[in-house]
């Protein structure tokens, strides 16, 4: 039935009844269909055709429960649906619905009650939109997701944690969980500050993190992380930060991976170079010992052998070059034994036992009686501790240092030695690698010549002489060797002195218990 | 024959009495008029300059392993001494550690000497220096 347009103007309420229901029958996109109060179809239009397929022949009379997938049917969905329909005015559903062809479409569906005067409900309007496309896609955008946060979720390697923009941690993945300790239910809410250790936090490093990663887009820091416990690890550690549309930072992920066997690795190979550094430099200057300091009395042994020769009738001059002579050959013998001692040092592993100091004390002093006597010297000391060692080699490091303070005095020597109980927090320029907490500190105390103070390294490495050959004798491997005897026992030597008022020695040895002390030794 | 106008004068700069003792045996055999002084020391050498204007030696013989100023150390502050610009400076070692000879040529020395076992030997090379024939 064609419509004149312009009659619209016109009030003719039969047009207007017409040109109604030419839109509904006309509208595609929409399936409309009036029903019965039963559920019967009467009415039909093109967008319901369009949708599920049936032409209008085909349908009318049916019921509208033929739409409806076996499911729905057995849950009594259409019925509930115009039951609520008609005690409420509609009923909204989304769902699968089935075709003429058997196939389905994610339909959006809205029944509506219509009434009479009397307000009785007489039908039902059914307005259905397939939205399979659109439900498709948000399918597949939700699968998608699901599948994201699973990822990330399930990853066991790294920790990966959502951050707040303050900092308060809003996810936690299993590896989190792994590598932290904690469980999501008691971290979640917390601040992520709650990983960093004491220094750290006091140094507000965390909060910097963030910063940094908030100016620069991402941070990166390695460094030693808490468990849950209080136990460390080795992290290596990602923040990036997250924005919104706008550009502000809504976040911050952070990733985390436990590198801790990797660095205890990495740092054992950095103890065993750097001993094999020692160890190589100690060999250059054994090399430099056995080409220069060996070299020179034999060189002199050679030189006066031929003055001798020459001047064979020179009495007097030959009887001054077999001196000269003699003196070489003890020096080279003297260089020979001390040489051997300190080599024996690096490598024999010794006996430890409980050494008593003031015996060792006593034994020197025996040893060094007849210079003690011939120089007038004066030697006393506090009581001495007992402590964990090898008493050969405390004794070679008393017999040197006490032979020292004799040796270089040009009056009457008067030597001290006194001892005291250290906290490591205590002790005077440590070197690094101490790992004990407490130790005995014995001091060695002169008059003598003493050294300048630019020295106090210098003269523990081998060969160093700070004095000139004819002034004081001497192989220059004696504090050498207290050196390497300090750092055996796991502790250490220093010096103190000014030129001409004396020197201090200070020796450090840890206190342990005597299980421990075995096990403790360097390899 | 040397000139007589000026007697030459030669500094050995070395710790040991032993090798002073010899090196002086040999310039004295070698030319009783070279006048040879030998201090302990760098430090020694420095203020013997200092303290006595008129003394300008023609040799500077350095020891390189010495305590107090190193050889090598002792070269560098000679060496910036104006009145030393015409002085021969020679480093005299039992041994020629690579690094200390290419530091001493650095350093401006004029040549690095091993300590020979013959006083033959010493006396042929310093009479080379000193341009003396030997007889």
């Amino acid at each position: 039935m064609a419509i004149d347009l312009e009659k619209l103007n016109d009030n003719s309420m039969t047009d207007k009844n017409i040109l109604y229901q030419k839109m509904i029958e006309e509208i595609q996109d929409y399936a409309i269909i009036l029903m019965d109060k039963e559920g019967y179809i009467q009415n039909w239009n093109k967008g319901a055709q369009k949708i599920k397929l049936y032409t209008e022949e085909e349908i009318l009379g049916k019921h509208f429960s033929i739409f409806y997938l076996p499911n729905d049917l057995q849950d009594n969905l259409p019925f509930k649906l115009l039951t609520q329909a008609h005690d409420t005015g509609r009923a909204v559903q989304e769902g699968w619905r089935k075709r003429k062809d058997g196939s389905t479409f994610w339909g959006s569906i809205t029944i509506t009650a219509l009434h009479d005067d009397d307000n009785q409900v007489i039908g039902f309007c059914k307005v259905t939109r397939d939205l399979t496309d659109k439900k498709y896609a948000e399918d597949n955008l939700r699968m998608s997701e699901e599948r994201y946060h699973q990822m990330i979720a399930e990853v066991q390697d790294y920790a990966i944690i959502l951050l707040s923009a303050e900092g308060v941690i809003e996810n936690w993945n299993a590896g989190a969980e792994s590598i932290k300790g904690y469980t999501a239910s008691e971290v979640v809410g917390k601040k992520f500050e709650l990983f960093y250790t004491e220094q750290d936090r006091k140094s507000n490093l965390p909060y910097k993190l963030l910063a940094e990663a908030k100016e620069k887009g991402k941070a990166v820091q390695e460094g030693w992380r808490l468990r849950k416990g209080g136990m460390k690890f080795w992290g290596t550690i990602v923040i990036t930060a997250l924005h919104n549309k706008e550009g502000d930072v809504i976040g911050f992920s952070k990733v985390t991976r436990d590198l801790t066997a990797q660095k205890v690795v990495e740092e054992k190979l950095a103890a065993y170079t750097a001993e094999l550094e020692i160890q190589n430099s100690e060999l250059e200057q054994f090399a430099y010992v056995a080409s220069h300091d060996l070299q020179e009395p034999l060189r002199k042994i050679q030189t006066f052998t031929e003055l001798i020769q020459s001047n064979f009738h020179d009495k007097e001059f030959v009887k001054k070059y077999f001196n000269k002579l003699d003196a070489s050959a003890k020096r080279m013998s003297d260089l020979v034994k001390s040489l051997l001692n300190y080599s024996r040092l690096s490598k024999e592993k010794e006996v430890y036992t409980t050494v008593n100091l003031n015996d060792i004390l006593k034994d020197v002093k025996e040893d060094f009686e007849l210079l003690i006597e011939e120089k007038q010297a004066d030697i006393s000391n506090d009581p001495l501790p007992l402590v964990s060692g090898n008493s050969i080699q405390i004794g070679q490091l008393f017999s040197n240092l006490i032979s020292n303070s004799l040796k270089f005095c040009c009056k009457k020597p008067v030597i001290k030695i006194s001892s005291k109980i250290v906290n490591k927090e205590q002790l005077l320029d440590p070197p690094q690698n101490l790992i004990h907490d407490r130790y005995h500190h014995i001091t060695f105390e002169d008059n003598g010549i003493g050294f300048e103070e630019q020295y106090n390294k210098v003269i523990f490495s081998l060969f160093q002489r700070l004095h000139g050959k004819q002034d004081y004798s001497g192989t220059g491997i004696g504090l050498a060797l207290c050196k390497k005897i300090a750092e055996n026992h796991l502790g250490y030597i220093n010096a103190q002195s000014e030129e001409g008022k004396g020197a201090i020695f200070n020796v450090f040895i840890p206190i342990l218990d005597n299980n421990s002390y075995r096990n403790s030794q360097r390899l | 024959m040397i000139d007589m106008k000026r007697m030459k004068n030669c500094l050995l700069i070395d710790d040991d009495i032993d090798d002073q003792e010899i090196f002086e045996i040999c310039v004295q055999e070698l030319n009783p008029d070279i006048k040879f002084l030998a201090v302990k020391n760098g430090i020694e050498a420095v203020s013997l300059l200092k303290s006595n204007d008129s003394y300008t030696p023609d040799y500077i013989f350095i020891d390189v392993n010495m305590p107090k100023l190193n050889g090598l150390d002792c070269l560098k502050i000679l060496r910036a001494n104006e009145r030393l610009h015409a002085c021969k400076i020679y480093m005299y070692s039992t041994t020629s550690a690579h690094s200390s000879l290419e530091e001493s040529k650095k350093l401006g020395a004029d040549d690095f000497i091993i300590k020979p076992t013959k006083t033959a030997e010493l006396k042929e090379i310093l009479s080379k220096i000193f341009k003396i024939d030997l007889i």
